[in-house]
């Protein structure tokens, strides 16, 4: 398909392709467009969709069950109150891995931009964003060995301060936190930094010969300047984590209920497809909601 | 430089598709005839990897698993992967939903000739039979009750898990049904038919402070107590024993005044099974007194549904002294239960994980 | 201070990587039950080479990454020339439509497309794992490739276009060598956002077919050994030395940094 358009560039002659735009200009567009968006409809936009038509069923139409149209599984927040706290579970969550992630990957991008040059700024950033693309799953089984009664956490502490007796929090909340900020701080470090990396040194000298004091620089410059990076950032790591559920199945034990979990429980345990789905449009609505609000500032963050 | 890495990288992208092309056509010649694959719990039996092999010598069939953490979860992998599954392991209780929703098929009992020593009343129990026609091979029963670590005060009633000695030391199954029978057992109730789900319902969220954990499969269950992370637990009578002689764990099994949860386990054969034959020779293996014997005294078991098995079976085996043959007529059995009160139970386990979340 | 950052930064490397070194140390203790002290051992090593499950899927996991990186790539560069060298109505439409893989929670789009899979009759298996992946992957290198296209100046096509040289060959004679180098930075992405994947893995494999981190979570979830230490760590041995040829290729803070 691609020799296709490049024909119709043949056929256009040598002037200006962008002055005249005659039909094959827009035959050779669709064609190059056309797998790409045939396939994200297929396997995106379609599914959605089902999903969303599934999300009023009143059971799986599988098997015998008949199958009715019903809004009742929307109205799970009502019927199943303590699903609001789930929710709400999900939400703390997310808030607290954004805001510890944005805190220490803002400070470690400023020190990557700040206090390193040249081939060790390379080779840092290098090996800190180099666990984000290896296997999530992996990462957070790594933490259960770390954070077990007895595990590798313990020893060290033993070691240290043998009297002390185990400080596991494998199984709480702050476990499943602590996974979800390994996991995503990376992300954080990268989209802070290229928001720094723009930033001019003369700016900073400027100030610094003004007499300001380090912590002045921090937050009245640099502060300001990567609040994009800060933000999308920010998006990009409170939206997945909403939606996790190995982390917290992993890391959480009883305490790792999230909607996450809950949404995974309808599809592979209960089998109420329908539930499952009106959940994840709920989800989808919040996810939506926070897209729409910072919309901006991603606008920019994206096309930078 | 630069040209060079370039071309490099390209031949080892193009090596590397053919190399995976290649190995591609591998596992399918690897799964060619003679395989049946079982949908069961990890460990429990099925899998024992002397077992498998001496099947294979003996048929030429290969035995492959699937598991799973949960029985709900066992019944929507039949309902999604159709054709798949040869053979699935199914407590009694699940098997008339199984039944209902057409997922699991008659047995042919002429390829089954081990039923012939399989109790009577198990053979006929209710729930394996609709119609007259029977749908699962009983395969083993067993119990679900405390165990305990060695030198602790042993319980003697499920009171235990709300006990304050055992503040944050204690391991619940992550089951609707199992949680609530004992918490049904607890106040005096039919743990199938509870009349009271409010009392049950507050029972359970009274041994929040003390739950530390809750578990779903054997191998997570030896993993915590292994790294002492809880001294009290609801377990499998079966499991108990493997722990302490496989896994080498200081685990003590007890049966409470209130007692035991009773569940009976059979081999199924799911609609469309791609190998029934193979399925039901598998499954007669599984009741044959030599496999049992030798699975009881290497590993540990349940109690096999076949009394020849069990007779053959040495007085001072473990699992034999654990699974007293009085058992199987007092105690209560888990049974089939009807849609609603399934759902009640599912609804009333979530809030109450909820609580605990809290 | 800059002393307090070196060491700030120090911090959070050891943050970042002590859990994968402990992982990868407990895969050489002799216990099973992950009990201390530790007793060094390749047991688990040996019994992995024994482990078919996991083998196959850690090939099936390499072939659906090699076959996305391919796939993804062609397609994502062919809408990057669109959307990057032409001008028609909708186009930041389009652009927004590359969103939804990216920013719907992957729990959603992979539970959909099992819905949608399911009940259209395409089932799930390796085709399905293979169209998820794909679209998953395109918008990465859609972003990439367009960078890439946004360092290149159009001009220089139409000037070689004015010295005589067909559209044709201006585009495989100029723009293509130097968008290279995007490309294949695409592609890299695309393999490893493709071998990381696992919860659209999760809905969409098959008892019979499954990736290696699908694998990895139903044996954390149903029962394990320290064979899953010794597979995961070269998975990420792995996938760390495609990055960091990825990193030799595309300077850190060039193609990634820009997106």
């Amino acid at each position: 398909m691609r020799s296709d358009a490049i024909l119709n560039d043949a056929a256009r002659g040598s002037s200006d392709p962008r002055q005249r735009r005659p039909i094959p200009a827009w035959v050779a567009t669709t064609a190059l467009l056309l797998p790409t968006y045939g396939w994200l409809t297929l396997a995106v936009l379609l599914p959605l969709l089902t999903m969303f038509v599934f999300s009023f069923m009143s059971a799986t139409p599988m098997g015998k069950t008949p199958i009715v149209f019903t809004l009742k599984h929307y109205r799970a927040f009502i019927d199943q109150p303590y699903l609001i706290n789930i929710a709400w579970t999900s939400l703390v969550i997310g808030f607290w891995t954004t805001l510890l992630c944005a805190v220490f990957g803002f400070l470690a991008a400023v020190a990557l931009a700040r206090a390193t040059v040249g081939r060790m700024r390379e080779t840092l950033l290098v090996l800190l964003l180099l666990p984000f693309w290896t296997n999530g799953l992996v990462r957070v089984f790594s933490w259960t060995m770390v954070l077990r009664e007895n595990g590798f956490l313990d020893g060290v502490v033993d070691m240290v301060l043998p009297d002390i007796g185990s400080i596991s929090f494998l199984y709480t909340r702050y476990a499943v936190v602590l996974g979800l900020v390994h996991g995503y701080l990376p992300y954080m470090i990268l989209t802070c930094y290229i928001a720094l990396s723009t930033i001019d040194d003369a700016i900073i000298e400027a100030a610094a010969s003004l007499g300001a004091r380090w912590w002045t620089i921090l937050l009245r410059i640099l502060l300001p300047l990567a609040a994009p990076g800060l933000i999308s950032g920010a998006v990009l790591t409170f939206v997945p984590v909403i939606g996790s559920f190995m982390e917290p199945r992993i890391l959480g034990g009883k305490v790792g209920v999230t909607m996450g979990t809950v949404i995974e429980d309808q599809f592979t345990q209960a089998f109420n497809w329908p539930l499952g789905a009106a959940l994840s449009f709920t989800l989808l609505a919040v996810v939506l909601a926070i897209f729409a609000t910072f919309s901006g500032v991603l606008r920019r963050g994206t096309t930078a | 430089m630069t040209e060079i890495t370039r071309r490099n990288a390209l031949k080892l992208m193009s090596a590397t598709l053919i190399a995976g092309a290649g190995v591609s056509m591998l596992p399918g010649m690897a799964f060619a005839a003679g395989t049946i694959t079982v949908l069961n719990w990890q460990g429990y039996g099925t899998d024992e990897a002397w077992s498998i092999k001496a099947f294979q010598e003996a048929t030429g069939i290969e035995v492959v698993h699937d598991y799973y953490s949960s029985e709900a979860e066992m019944l929507t992998k039949l309902r999604t992967n159709p054709g798949t599954y040869d053979l699935v392991v199914l407590n009694a209780a699940r098997c008339a939903q199984a039944m209902a929703e057409d997922l699991i098929s008659p047995i042919d009992y002429a390829k089954v000739p081990n039923i012939s020593s399989v109790a009577e009343n198990l053979r006929s129990n209710e729930n394996f039979n609709k119609d007259g026609v029977g749908y699962a091979v009983p395969w083993v029963w067993g119990l679900t009750a405390i165990a305990m670590r060695e030198g602790l005060p042993k319980a003697d009633s499920y009171a235990v898990f709300g006990d304050p000695a055992y503040k944050g030391r204690v391991g619940l199954q992550d089951d609707a049904v199992g949680a609530i029978a004992a918490a049904a057992l607890l106040t005096g109730q039919d743990m199938n038919n509870p009349k009271d789900l409010d009392l049950v319902k507050e029972t359970l969220k009274g041994f929040k402070s003390n739950v530390k954990l809750l578990w779903s499969t054997e191998d997570q269950w030896n993993k915590s107590f292994a790294a002492k992370e809880f001294d009290v637990a609801m377990y499998w009578s079966g499991g108990a024993v493997r722990s302490r002689r496989v896994s080498k764990l200081p685990v003590d099994f007890v049966v409470p005044k209130e007692g035991g949860i009773g569940w009976v386990d059979g081999l199924g054969i799911p609609v469309g099974a791609p190998n029934a034959e193979g399925a039901h020779a598998f499954a007669n293996w599984m009741i044959d007194p030599k496999f049992y014997v030798e699975w009881a005294t290497k590993a540990g078991a349940p109690a096999s549904a076949n009394t020849a098995a069990m007779e053959s079976l040495p007085a001072d085996d473990l699992s034999r002294q654990i699974h007293k043959p009085e058992y199987i007529s007092s105690m209560s059995i888990m049974s089939a239960l009807p849609d609603d009160r399934r759902e009640a139970f599912n609804n009333l386990w979530q809030e109450v994980k909820a609580f605990y979340a809290e | 201070m800059t002393q307090l950052g070196r060491i700030y930064l120090l911090a959070i490397l050891i943050f970042l990587y002590t859990p994968i070194l402990v992982m990868m140390a407990m895969g050489f203790n002799e216990s099973q039950l992950y009990e201390l002290p530790f007793s060094f051992s390749t047991r688990w090593y040996v019994a992995l080479m024994d482990n078919q499950q996991l083998l196959k899927a850690g090939m099936n996991s390499i072939i659906i990454a090699v076959i996305t990186a391919v796939i993804s790539t062609c397609l994502g560069t062919m809408a990057s020339i669109a959307l990057s060298r032409r001008t028609f109505r909708g186009k930041s439409l389009l652009q927004l439509l590359l969103l939804p893989p990216i920013a719907i929670p992957w729990l959603i789009t992979g539970t959909a497309m099992l819905v949608f899979f399911y009940w259209s009759g395409i089932g799930r298996g390796m085709h399905a794992l293979l169209i998820g992946h794909v679209a998953l992957a395109i918008p990465y290198v859609v972003l990439v490739v367009g960078t890439g296209f946004s360092t290149i100046r159009a001009d220089l096509e139409e000037a070689a276009m004015s010295l005589g040289s067909t559209p044709i060959h201006a585009f495989f004679a100029v723009t293509l060598p130097l968008l290279f180098p995007s490309i294949l930075g695409a592609a890299l992405f695309a393999f490893a956002v493709s071998l990381d994947q696992f919860v659209i893995s999760y809905f969409l494999a098959t008892p019979g077919y499954s990736t290696l981190p699908v694998q990895i979570y139903s044996a954390i979830r149903k029962g394990f050994t320290p064979e899953i230490n010794a597979i995961s760590t070269l998975l990420l041995l792995g996938s760390m030395a495609a990055i960091l040829i990825f990193a030799r290729f595309a300077k850190p803070g060039d193609v990634r940094d820009k997106r």
